[in-house]
């Protein structure tokens, strides 16, 4: 169950982020230049992506009774995690994506 | 009021939210805590111990004891150990709450424990504030409507709610504040709404009995059998023949795998032909509250009664917010996301109090507004910091003095709640007669140490207390950080929290 928690408020997070990332304001915050349309969308869209994910995972992990409320609540979490961590350490904020692919690894061969 | 209705919103909330946010904070710090009530409980007696006993054994151990014991109570009530109280204990009576002698799940034997409020306190403080009980559910009530109203006036005069969805701009003063008002109401917007709301559905028939009163005529008794919770009729004249009492293990395993985890059991007319034996279910099986639900089993063939009632659509639907408020369900992970939840929340409401006070201080805070405003503005101040860091410290005395009242006291639970009231006042007091941000560095280090400072009261025999020391130890750092970041703003000409300088300065 641990896993399937993990997952679920790590892609939510990421899915904040990408959403954080696809406006003009938070990607010029990080990176110090406008961000092109194309990416722009892409970010957003697999912001999207994720956070549906995380739905997928929370779902998994507490069912679909109470999943969709431990969704809601790991959103709002990260989101805010994200907006805390954005003004001080930015590269960081968008750093922790990282994880994911390191979460990724353990869950299929761990 | 003003004249448009951003602008009649924005008065609503400014003032309702200051005046109702004082208490509204107690109750939502409370409430957070009471998300691990049983775990401070467990720290709070410290004389409990940590036990991996079957059920099945603890219960026929607390069993030989009321045998022995209590053999012509009319009701043993025993609860059993379960993963958050790892406790053992029987009561006689009818009592729900408090009473009973604790017993060491291993032996059988009744040890001595403090008597405690236990983080009890903090639940039955968080829907009563410790008036009386009717009292108290009707005042949380009007508050809690406060607290929808002071949310969806925040929509109304939030212009920019997606636009500014994830902005931040700290060290900028006044914006700060209003950035991390706005940012942790919106991002947890589903979070307030949720338990704002399933909080007023909980006693929603206390506050608006119209309805059974039209049905039932006023009878809630009959109310409650409509909904199948039917009490079966008590057997009395069996009750008077002696009987026979069944082993209660095989029971507890049919009821457990019926119900899931069990919390305790009842057993009416022990020791009597009219034995009963009623099981009841942990409250986090389901996402329902099971509360006051039960198998009930004859004491003496030890043949199943009555299983749990099915609810109704209507009532299985209040049962489910309920279950939603109290976090119950989804175990560890679950509690934790609902605390984290609850903890934002709190600094929502206290950033709210906050940014009034910021807003309005260069303003009314130095000598040239009038002398009246500048009293009126005082008062905001004091309160503020009495009803935020105040009532931080009055919830860490509580935890201490668990721990360092004499053991012995007499009626020590309620010396417990007049250290917490009482600190409390004294935080008032020194918040009145100390400028307003040396009251906020002082209270808030003071809160900081003594958080800090619970593990150096021993008596962390197993994971649970170890786990409360621990985020104690981390609640005390994070409010060390900003007790020193409050202090380490640079004086501003007038009253100043921390970050509000720049804009001051510029």
């Amino acid at each position: 169950m641990m896993m399937w928690v993990t997952g679920g408020v790590l892609f939510a997070y990421v899915g904040m982020l990408g959403l954080c990332q696809g406006l003009e304001r938070h990607y010029k915050q990080v990176w110090q230049r406008p961000c092109p349309r194309a990416l722009r969308v892409g970010l957003r869209g697999a912001g999207w992506l994720a956070l549906l994910v995380s739905l997928l995972l929370c779902a998994q992990a507490w069912g679909w009774a109470i999943g969709p409320v431990a969704w809601l609540g790991a959103m709002s979490l990260s989101g805010m995690l994200l907006v805390m961590l954005l003004p001080y350490w930015p590269r960081l904020a968008v750093g922790l994506a990282a994880v994911v692919p390191v979460w990724g690894m353990v869950q299929l061969f761990g | 009021m003003k004249n448009t209705f951003t602008q009649s919103m924005a008065w609503l909330h400014t003032w309702a939210g200051l005046i109702f946010g004082w208490l509204l904070f107690a109750i939502f710090v409370t409430g957070t805590l009471a998300v691990f009530d049983k775990e401070l409980d467990h720290w709070m007696q410290p004389e409990v111990p940590a036990t991996e006993v079957s059920q099945a054994d603890a219960a026929r151990r607390a069993v030989a004891y009321l045998q022995a014991h209590e053999p012509q109570a009319g009701n043993w009530g025993i609860s059993l150990p379960t993963e958050r109280s790892p406790g053992l204990r029987v009561s006689t009576g009818d009592r729900r709450h408090g009473g009973g002698v604790q017993l060491d799940p291993r032996t059988g034997e009744a040890i001595e424990v403090r008597d405690s409020v236990g983080g009890n306190f903090f639940f039955r403080f968080h829907f009563t504030l410790d008036l009386p009980r009717n009292w108290g559910i009707f005042v949380v009530g009007a508050l809690a409507l406060v607290m929808l109203a002071a949310l969806v006036t925040g929509i109304v005069i939030h212009k920019k709610i997606f636009k500014e969805f994830f902005t931040f701009r700290p060290n900028k003063g006044q914006r700060s504040w209003l950035d991390f008002h706005n940012a942790s109401a919106v991002l947890l917007l589903p979070f307030h709404l949720m338990i704002t709301y399933t909080g007023l559905v909980i006693f929603m028939l206390i506050y608006i009995p119209a309805g059974v009163d039209a049905l039932f005529e006023g009878d809630s008794r009959a109310y409650f059998n409509a909904q199948g919770n039917a009490r079966l009729e008590q057997p009395r004249q069996l009750a008077r023949q002696p009987g026979q009492l069944v082993d209660v293990a095989p029971l507890l395993a049919q009821a457990e795998a019926r119900l899931g985890p069990l919390g305790g059991l009842n057993i009416r007319n022990p020791n009597t032909a009219g034995a009963r034996i009623e099981i009841r279910p942990e409250l986090g099986n389901r996402i329902a509250l099971a509360k006051g639900q039960a198998m009930v089993f004859d004491g003496v063939s030890g043949e199943l009664l009555s299983d749990v009632p099915q609810w109704r659509a209507a009532p299985l639907t209040q049962r489910v917010m309920v279950g939603l408020h109290f976090a119950q369900f989804g175990g560890y992970p679950m509690r934790w996301l609902y605390f984290i939840c609850g903890l934002v929340s709190c600094v929502m409401i206290a950033s709210g109090l906050v940014l009034f006070c910021v807003k309005r201080g260069r303003k009314y805070g130095n000598g040239t507004a009038q002398a009246s405003a500048r009293r009126w503005y005082r008062v905001a101040e004091v309160c503020n910091v009495g009803f935020i860091s105040g009532l931080l410290l009055a919830c860490v005395a509580l935890l201490w003095a668990s721990r360092v009242l004499p053991v012995e006291l007499a009626q020590r639970e309620s010396w417990e709640v007049r250290t917490f009231f009482g600190v409390w006042v004294l935080a008032l007091l020194h918040a009145g007669v100390r400028p307003a941000r040396r009251a906020w560095v002082e209270q808030l280090l003071l809160v900081a140490v003594l958080c800090i400072g619970l593990g150096a009261l021993g008596g962390v025999g197993d994971a649970m207390r170890v786990g409360v020391v621990l985020s104690a130890l981390v609640m005390g750092v994070l409010l060390g950080l900003v007790a020193w970041r409050v202090g380490k703003a640079v004086p501003a000409p007038i009253r100043a929290k921390a970050g509000r300088n720049v804009e001051a300065g510029a």
